[in-house]
């Protein structure tokens, strides 16, 4: 017998379409930091974080079929749920005119602070080494359409650089961060 | 009709959420149909979600609110819902470190209260669970085991116990002899609400289930405030000679304490 901290993501998430609740929370457990901490870094706001936090883990209560686990780890799956939702949010007027007044104060953050973004403790120098590979521009692009929601559009006024060439440095540079993280062995990453 | 190469370059930005609204319809309908493409934006959401990560923890009671949300998800009573129980083993392992799910802590609640009761009722056994009510969503992108799972998870106990030989029909009514809930019990004493009409109780409140073995009576369990719709499981053995309800504070009370609301004889 298992402990159900041994049990797989998928298996778990098996689970919660018979209805267990215990494997919900095991999965709370394991990704809810991740998912809060996301969605709490987009949205620049606790309340709004919570929400979204919520939606994700509701919504996978609700249909747990939408996680394929072909497509990748259960960590991405719920990420990409939290992180467009919290671009939703961010988009729609209410919450864009509370985020450009917090705008000014962020650039003058540091400029990227990775140990906070990594897959887990244990995995903060892996993506920040990566990180630290690719080219500036691309490193800039990455971040201002992931963590500010921005559109690749406006990150290419923003940068004063041509959407084709945004567009492209986004994917190259997330290919180049995949292809870095897979061969440091991220799990995840290449499943 | 957008074209592979126009497609595969927006990837980086589809899996950042960075696409803009007028171009998402055709970038998802070319995505539909090319394998290249959906292969290479599984990897790029990787990508992302390795950048994504974040060790924040969450608010101390956001479990708990998800927690009691889930049972917003519910049928519309129509049918009694499937059971959490028919799920997997790891529901029978005691030592889970849930982050205090607040379903949870009622059962373990009322575990408490049956504890009590049952050392002060001469040790009565008792197994309580409580179903939740769920619906069966539209759901797009199936996936053949889990639906099977949940085709599976739809048959519900009581339905199942309705047809299990042996099983007896119990009815509750109040003292206008109006019935107000009836359950049907199995041999071996696990019981199912089959239909109620009780009325909702305030906030604060919840319907509890008592079994008399003679004049003591015995907690079977905490039915919520609205059993309506809902579905639960109670189990007891030796089986009582006679089923009543009371009103109770939410949590429940080691003895009635309000009036009873409806009885009946097993």
């Amino acid at each position: 017998m298992r402990d159900i901290d041994e049990v797989s993501d998928a298996r778990l998430v098996t689970s919660i379409a018979r209805y267990s609740e215990v494997a919900l929370a095991e999965v709370y457990r394991r990704h809810g930091r991740a998912v809060y901490g996301l969605a709490r870094r987009v949205l620049q706001d606790a309340g709004e974080a919570e929400d979204v936090t919520q939606e994700v883990f509701l919504r996978l209560w609700r249909e747990p079929d939408r996680f394929d686990p072909g497509r990748g780890s259960l960590r991405s799956f719920l990420l990409a749920q939290a992180h467009g939702r919290a671009v939703d949010a961010v988009r729609s007027s209410s919450s864009r005119r509370a985020r450009e007044s917090r705008e000014a104060a962020r650039t003058a953050r540091a400029e990227y602070d990775m140990q906070h973004e990594a897959w887990d403790l244990a995995m903060a120098d892996q993506v920040a080494q990566a990180m630290g590979e690719l080219s500036e521009d691309e490193r800039r692009a990455i971040q201002l359409a992931y963590f500010d929601g921005h559109t690749y559009r406006e990150v290419a006024r923003v940068l004063e650089q041509p959407e084709g060439t945004v567009k492209s440095r986004i994917r190259s540079g997330l290919r180049r961060l995949r292809d870095a993280l897979v061969d440091a062995g991220v799990r995840g990453v290449d499943a | 009709m957008i074209s592979h190469e126009d497609a595969s370059e927006l990837l980086g930005a589809y899996a950042l959420d960075a696409v803009e609204r007028d171009e998402l319809t055709e970038l998802e309908e070319h995505l539909a149909t090319c394998p290249r493409c959906r292969a290479e934006l599984d990897g790029l959401r990787e990508a992302a979600g390795a950048l994504g990560n974040s060790v924040e923890p969450p608010p101390e009671g956001l479990w708990s609110r998800i927690s009691d949300r889930l049972g917003d998800y519910s049928g519309e009573g129509e049918e009694p819902p499937p059971m959490p129980e028919l799920s997997v083993g790891t529901r029978q392992r005691a030592p889970f470190r849930a982050p205090s799910p607040g379903r949870t802590r009622r059962i373990r609640s009322n575990a408490l209260l049956l504890g009590a009761v049952a050392v002060a009722a001469s040790a009565v056994a008792v197994v309580l669970g409580i179903g939740l009510v769920r619906s069966q969503d539209n759901v797009t992108n199936l996936q053949q085991s889990i639906a099977h799972e949940r085709a599976a998870a739809q048959r519900t106990p009581a339905e199942v116990a309705l047809h299990t030989p042996g099983h007896r029909v119990v009815s509750l009514a109040n003292s206008a002899h109006v019935e107000m809930a009836s359950f049907v019990i199995v041999p071996g004493g696990r019981g199912y609400l089959i239909s109620s009409s009780l009325p909702a109780l305030q906030e604060g409140q919840t319907y509890q289930l008592w079994g008399f073995t003679g004049s003591t009576p015995v907690s079977l369990g905490l039915l919520g405030g609205s059993p309506h719709g809902s579905t639960f499981t109670v189990a007891g053995a030796p089986l009582t000679a006679e089923l009543a309800l009371t009103a109770e504070p939410s949590g429940g009370t080691v003895a009635p304490t309000g009036a009873i609301v409806a009885s009946g004889t097993v």
